[in-house]
C-alpha cells in the first residue's frame, strides 16, 4: 500500500531520490551546525535563522523537482531554447548592474522577491539542455564542422565569456561541463581539441588584456589564488590550513555532528569548505567516503537507466545535467581537501546556498524526469533499445 | 545501435574518470588524517583552545574614612571598522552625515564635515581599525552605542571597543603625589610602594573559541582563579588635605614661591591626615609634581635651633633665663658674618628671648660658648635626637638628612658649630623635621610617620599598621617642659604672633633660611629664601602636629612667620572647627535652654528619639500613633495623632520635607516642592481623594 503511494507520485529512479534524501538531510545538519558564527554576525545570535532558511530553500528545491520531474522530458528540448534566450541578456544585465559582491559581478536582485539571484546558475542549466539538444539533433552529421559543431561552440563560447569576467571557475566548469557533453554527443575528437585550444587562447588573451589595463577586475585575485595554491602563503592558505585542521581532528568518524571546532575559523565553512566540516563531524567513513559515495552513486544509476534508452537527448540529457552537478561536487571536495585552489563553488544540494540550490534541484528533477519515462518506455516497449 | 554503443563507451570513460577523482579525493583526506595528521592537530589545539588570564582588579586607595583616592575604571578606546562585512555603502551613506553630527556633538574635537571626510576617507582607504576617539568614558560610550550606525553594532555598524582599566583620582589634584601613580619609569608614592599588595595576583583559564569569536572558559581543573588586589586605607583625611592643598597653593601664589609643601600629622599615632606638594608649572599655575615634603632634604634654618638649644637644656647646660650678649644682632665667626634677621631690640636677650625672636647670634653664640670644646658632643646629642637617621617611611623616596660629625673633612671647628646651631650645614627633610617637633609635642616619644593604616581585602581587615615608636623618650621630660614653653612664646610674643588666636593656643617655630637650592645657587645680592613654619597645636593637649614649608618667595615677604605660618593658621583653623574634641567644654548655665523647642510634626518614634536626646518631655495622646501633630506646653512638647487615611491626601503642613515627601509620595502622589523650612502650603487639600501619580505642590517656608 505505502509502496503504491510511492510508485504513484514519486517516478523515476529510486535510487537516485534516496540519494537527494540523504544530501538534503546532510545539508540540513551541517548548515545547521556551520552557521554559527554568521548567525552571531548578522542574526545577532539567533542559530536557527540560517537552519531554517536552509529548510525553505530545500523544501522548494524539492517541490521544484517533484515538478520538473513529472515534466516530459522532451519539454526541455523547447525550454532549453527560451532558458538560453532569457540567460544571456540577463548575465550581460549582470555583468553590467549586477551587486557586486568581492568586486565580482554576480548576483542580480530579483525586484519583489528579496533574494539575490546568481544568473550563471541560470545560463548552466539552460546551456547544458541547449548543448543536449543540439547534440542530439544533428546527430546524423555529427562529425561535420559547420552543421553540427560550429552551432554548439557558438552558444558555448558566448555563455562562457559572459560569466568570465565574474566568475572564473563557473565558466571553466560550464566550459568543461559542455566539451565533456560534446565528446560523449561524438562530435569530431579534432574539433574538440580545437575547442579546448581555443578556450585556452581566449582565456590567456583575456587575462593578458585585463592583467595589462587600468582595472584590472578579478584577473589579480585568480592569479593570487593560483600563485598561493602553489606557493602555500596568502589568506586561501590560511583558509585550506583551517580546513586541513578540520580534516584531520575529524578522524575516521568524525567528532559527531553539532561539535566542529573548525566552523569557527574557517570563513565559509557552509559553503565552500562545507565538506571539510562533514569530514570533522562525521569522519573519514560516514562523511568523506560516503558523501564522495553518493554522488558517484548519482552519476552511475544516471548511466544505469539511460542504458535502457534509445534516444540520444535523453542520454545527453540526463548525462549532462548529472556530469555537471556531479563535477561540480568533486572540484568542491577538492578544495576542501586542498586538491585545488579556492573557487567558490558550492557542493551541490548540501552547501548553504540560495538559488543555486534551486537550480540544482530542477537540474535532478530533469534527471529523475528522464528515468521516469525511460522506465515508462522500457515497461511499455518490454526492454527493446530502437534506435533513436 | 552502433551510435549509442559509441555514446556509452564515452560515458564509462567519463564515469571512470570520476572514480579517479573520488579515489584521489579519498586518497587526499587520508593523506592529511594519518600521514600529516599529528601536525595539524596539534595545531588545531593551539588555535581553538588557550590558557588565557584573567586579570586581578587592582586594589584601591582610600582616604581614612574610605573614601576613593585612586581607583581602576575602565575606560575605552572607540575604533571603527569602516569595511565591516555588513557594512554596505548604502547603509554607510545613509547614516554617515548623522553619525559625524553626533560624533562631532559628544566629543566637540572636530567638526561634522571634518568628521564625515575622515570617515569617508578611511572606508576608502580601506581601513578596518579606525580610531574615533581614546578614553572615552562609560556613561560616552552607552550615548555612542546608540548613535546611527553604530547602534548596528559590530559587524553591520562596525563599531570596535577596546576596554582597558586606568586609575583614575576622584580626588583629582589631591594628594596625588602621594598617592601616586603606576608607570614604567620611576612609579612614585603609595602606588609604588604598596603595588605588590595591590595588584592582586592575575589567574588563568582554559579557554575555548565558539562562535561570534567569543572565547568559553572551558572547566579545567587547573582554573586558577584571579585575585583582586587588596585595598590601602590611607591615613590621608580628605577634607583636611583639601584644606592643605587649597591653603598652601593660595600662599604659593600669594608669595610668587618657587614650590611648597605642607604636612598634616596627629601628634600621638603619627598619621599623616594631609600631605600636599606643589611647584610652579611653567604657566604660573600649581601643580603636584614631586614629593618635596618627603624627598627635599634642605639646611632647614632656624626650626633647628630648637633642636641647638634642647641639647644645651638637656644637658644641664643652658637655662632659659640665662642672658646672652648679641651686641647690635651682628658678629664674625673667623671671619664669617652671622646676622640678625632684625637687630635686637636690646644687646642682652634672654635664650628665651633669643628663641622666639629667632636670634642667630643668640642661639650661635650660646651653643658655641658652651660646646666649642666638645662639638661632638653636642654633635652627637643632636643625633641621638634621630635627626640623621631616614624614618623609613611607608613611601620610598625619603630624602637623607644629614648631620655632620667633629672630625668629618668639610667640619670647620670654628665655622661649622655656629652655623650648624642655627640650621645650617645640616640636611633635613620638611617630614624629618616635622616629626622631630611631633615628638616634642608628644612629649618626647618620636613615633614614625604613617601614611598607610590598613591593608583590607573586599573590606577584611588583611593587615594593620599600628604606630611605631622610633624613640620612646627624646629627651627627658623636664627638658620637654622647657621646649613646650620657649615654642608657645614664639607665638605669644615672638615671630609668629599673627597665629594667636582666642579659640586655641599654638606652639611652634618659624624658620627662614638663606637656601642653597641647586637652581638657585648662594647669591649675595638676591638671596632664596625657604620659609617655614613648624609646630603644634592646641598647645596644652596637642593633637595635630603641622609643617608649612615655602621654598624661594619673591614677593618681598620672605619670613617664615609671614609666609608659612598663615598656611599653618588655616589648617588649623579647619582642624578645630571639625573637631569637637578640640573645643573646650561650653559653661553649663549656657547650654541649659529654659524655652521648650519647638518640633515639626513628623512620625512619633523619630520626635520622641529627637526629643530623648534633647531632655524634653515628650508628652503624646496616643502613644501608637504613627504621624503626630506637635504643640508645645510648659512641661514639654505635646503630640497629638495626626490622621492619615489610605486613599486621601494627608495633611502634612507644618513638616519637614523628609516626612512630607515620604507621606505624599507613598500615597501615589508625586510631589514638588519649593523653598526651605516646614510646609506651608500643600496644593491639593488634606482628605481629598487620591488620584494616583497627580502632581502635589508644596511650599515651605
Amino acid at each position: 500500500m505505502h509502496n503504491n503511494w510511492l510508485e504513484k507520485y514519486f517516478k523515476g529512479d529510486r535510487t537516485i531520490w534516496l540519494v537527494v534524501f540523504i544530501l538534503t538531510l546532510f545539508s540540513l545538519l551541517a548548515v545547521y551546525s556551520s552557521t554559527g558564527t554568521l548567525a552571531y554576525k548578522y542574526q545577532s545570535g539567533d542559530t536557527e535563522f540560517y537552519l531554517f532558511r536552509q529548510a525553505r530553500f530545500l523544501i522548494i528545491g524539492l517541490a521544484l523537482m517533484y515538478l520538473a520531474h513529472r515534466i516530459r522530458y522532451n519539454v526541455y528540448s523547447r525550454l532549453s531554447q527560451i532558458g538560453l534566450f532569457i540567460a544571456i541578456p540577463l548575465l550581460l544585465l549582470t555583468l553590467i548592474i549586477g551587486t557586486n559582491l568581492n568586486s565580482a559581478s554576480r548576483w542580480l536582485s530579483l525586484p519583489g522577491l528579496n533574494t539575490s539571484f546568481q544568473t550563471s546558475d541560470l545560463a548552466k542549466l539552460a546551456l547544458i539542455m541547449f548543448v543536449a539538444r543540439m547534440l542530439s539533433r544533428k546527430q546524423e552529421n555529427i562529425k561535420d564542422f559547420k552543421t553540427a559543431f560550429l552551432p554548439i561552440m557558438l552558444p558555448v563560447l558566448i555563455v562562457c565569456g559572459l560569466i568570465l569576467p565574474a566568475n572564473l571557475s563557473t565558466s571553466l566548469l560550464i566550459f568543461f561541463t559542455s566539451v565533456v557533453l560534446m565528446f560523449i554527443g561524438r562530435i569530431n575528437m579534432k574539433y574538440v581539441f580545437i575547442m579546448c585550444g581555443l578556450g585556452v587562447v581566449l582565456l590567456s588573451g583575456y587575462v593578458a588584456v585585463k592583467y595589462n589595463s587600468e582595472d584590472r577586475g578579478r584577473v589579480v585575485t585568480w592569479i593570487n589564488r593560483v600563485k598561493n595554491f602553489s606557493s602555500g602563503e596568502g589568506n586561501d592558505n590560511y583558509q585550506a590550513d583551517q580546513a586541513k585542521i578540520a580534516i584531520a581532528t575529524g578522524g575516521l568518524v568524525g567528532k559527531f555532528p553539532g561539535n566542529s571546532t573548525q566552523r569557527n575559523f574557517l570563513p565559509h565553512p557552509y559553503s565552500d569548505f562545507i565538506f571539510a566540516i562533514i569530514i570533522e563531524e562525521y569522519g573519514f567513513l560516514f562523511g568523506g567516503v560516503l558523501m564522495i559515495f553518493l554522488y558517484l552513486l548519482l552519476f552511475f544509476r544516471v548511466i544505469r537507466f539511460i542504458n535502457h534508452s534509445p534516444r540520444a537527448f535523453a542520454t545527453l540529457l540526463a548525462v549532462g545535467c548529472s556530469f555537471m552537478l556531479v563535477f561540480q561536487a568533486m572540484i568542491n571536495m577538492a578544495v576542501a581537501v586542498n586538491l585545488f585552489p579556492v573557487t567558490g563553488q558550492p557542493l551541490p544540494l548540501v552547501s548553504m546556498g540560495g538559488t543555486s540550490t534551486l537550480f540544482t534541484s530542477i537540474a535532478l528533477g530533469i534527471i529523475l524526469s528522464v528515468s521516469r519515462e525511460v522506465e515508462k518506455e522500457k515497461k511499455e516497449g518490454g526492454g527493446e533499445l530502437a534506435a533513436a | 545501435m552502433e551510435t549509442k554503443k559509441d555514446i556509452m563507451w564515452r560515458i564509462y570513460l567519463v564515469f571512470a574518470g570520476f572514480l579517479l577523482f573520488g579515489i584521489a579525493i579519498c586518497v587526499q583526506i587520508f593523506r592529511i588524517q594519518f600521514v600529516e595528521g599529528d601536525y595539524w592537530r596539534s595545531k588545531a589545539d593551539s588555535l581553538t583552545t588557550q590558557i588565557r588570564s584573567i586579570e586581578a582588579s587592582r586594589g584601591n586607595i582610600c582616604s581614612s574614612d574610605g573614601s576613593l583616592l585612586a581607583t581602576s575604571v575602565p575606560i575605552y578606546d572607540v575604533r571603527m571598522d569602516l569595511n565591516a562585512d555588513g557594512l554596505t555603502s548604502e547603509v554607510f551613506n545613509k547614516n554617515i552625515d548623522s553619525l559625524s553630527l553626533c560624533l562631532s556633538n559628544l566629543f566637540k574635537d572636530k567638526s561634522r564635515s571634518e568628521y564625515n571626510h575622515d570617515l569617508r576617507q578611511a572606508r576608502n582607504g580601506g581601513s578596518r581599525y579606525f580610531l574615533i576617539q581614546k578614553n572615552v568614558h562609560y556613561a560616552d560610550l552607552h550615548k555612542l552605542k546608540q548613535f546611527p550606525l553604530f547602534r548596528l553594532g559590530k559587524y553591520k555598524g562596525g563599531l570596535l571597543i577596546d576596554q582597558r582599566n586606568v586609575r583614575e583620582l576622584p580626588f583629582k589634584e589631591l594628594a596625588q603625589r602621594t598617592i601616586g601613580t603606576m608607570r614604567d619609569i620611576k612609579p612614585v608614592g603609595i602606588e609604588a610602594s604598596f603595588d605588590g599588595s595591590l595588584q592582586g595576583a592575575s589567574g588563568s583559564r582554559l579557554m575555548q573559541r565558539i562562535a561570534g569569536g567569543v572565547w568559553m572558559p572551558l572547566n579545567d581543573k587547573e582554573e586558577v582563579e584571579s585575585k583582586d588586589g587588596n585595598d590601602i586605607i590611607t591615613t590621608i583625611n580628605v577634607n583636611i588635605q583639601d584644606v592643605a592643598e587649597s591653603a598652601l597653593g593660595e600662599h604659593l601664589l600669594k608669595n610668587n614661591a618657587d614650590h611648597g609643601c605642607v604636612v598634616v600629622m596627629e601628634v600621638e599615632t603619627g598619621n599623616i591626615v594631609a600631605i600636599a606638594n606643589l611647584s610652579r608649572t611653567p604657566d604660573g599655575s600649581y601643580q603636584e609634581n614631586f614629593n618635596y615634603a618627603i624627598a627635599e632634604a634642605t639646611e632647614p634654618g632656624s626650626t633647628m635651633k630648637l633642636a641647638s638649644l634642647l641639647v644645651g637644656i638637656d644637658d644641664g647646660l643652658i637655662d632659659l633665663n640665662e642672658k646672652i650678649d648679641v651686641g647690635n644682632g651682628l658678629m664674625f665667626y673667623c671671619g664669617q658674618k652671622m646676622e640678625d634677621a632684625h637687630p635686637p631690640k636690646k644687646t642682652k636677650l634672654t635664650v628665651r628671648e633669643a628663641f622666639m625672636t629667632s636670634s642667630n647670634v643668640g642661639v650661635s653664640k650660646i651653643i658655641t660658648h658652651y660646646y666649642a670644646n666638645k662639638q661632638q658632643a653636642f654633635l652627637s646629642k643632636l643625633q641621638s635626637f634621630g635627626l640623621n637617621n631616614k624614618l623609613g617611611l611607608q613611601i620610598e623616596g625619603e630624602g637623607r638628612p644629614h648631620i655632620k660629625n667633629a672630625k668629618d673633612k668639610d667640619w670647620n671647628p670654628c665655622v661649622s658649630l655656629p652655623w650648624t646651631s642655627i640650621g645650617y650645614e645640616v640636611l633635613l627633610s620638611p617630614l624629618q623635621t616635622l616629626t622631630f617637633y611631633n615628638a616634642i609635642a608628644n612629649n618626647g616619644r618620636m613615633v614614625k610617620p604613617k601614611f598607610v593604616k590598613e591593608i583590607r581585602y573586599h573590606g577584611q581587615l588583611v593587615k594593620a599598621f599600628p604606630t611605631e615608636i622610633i624613640r620612646d623618650s627624646i629627651v627627658s621630660p623636664s627638658t620637654i617642659a622647657k621646649a613646650h614653653e620657649l615654642l608657645e612664646s614664639v607665638v605669644d610674643s615672638g615671630t609668629a604672633t599673627a597665629l594667636k588666636n582666642p579659640n586655641y593656643r599654638v606652639a611652634g617655630k618659624t624658620g627662614t633660611a638663606v637656601i642653597n637650592h641647586q637652581k638657585f645657587g648662594y647669591d649675595k645680592n638676591n638671596k632664596t629664601y625657604q620659609a617655614s613654619f613648624a609646630g603644634y597645636f592646641p598647645a596644652d593637649r596637642p593633637k595635630y602636629s603641622i609643617i608649612a614649608v615655602v621654598y624661594a618667595p619673591s614677593s618681598g615677604v620672605y619670613y617664615g612667620g609671614a609666609v608659612s605660618a598663615p598656611i599653618f593658621k588655616e589648617i588649623a583653623d579647619k582642624l578645630f572647627s571639625n573637631e569637637m574634641s578640640l573645643h573646650n567644654e561650653l559653661a553649663a548655665s549656657d547650654s541649659l535652654n529654659k524655652n521648650i523647642p519647638e518640633a515639626k510634626p513628623g512620625q512619633q518614634n523619630d520626635l520622641n528619639k529627637v526629643l530623648a536626646s534633647l531632655k524634653v518631655n515628650a508628652l503624646t495622646r496616643n502613644a501608637e500613633a504613627t504621624w503626630v501633630s506637635t504643640t508645645g506646653s510648659e512641661e514639654g512638647v505635646v503630640m497629638t495623632e495626626r490622621n492619615t487615611h489610605i486613599g486621601a491626601v494627608p495633611n502634612v503642613i507644618g513638616m519637614g520635607i523628609r516626612d512630607a515627601i515620604y507621606l505624599l509620595e507613598n500615597s501615589g502622589l508625586n510631589v514638588k516642592a519649593s523653598g526651605k523650612g516646614a510646609v506651608k502650603k500643600q496644593s491639593i487639600d488634606p482628605g481629598t481623594k487620591i488620584i494616583k501619580g497627580q502632581k502635589i505642590v508644596i511650599e515651605l517656608g
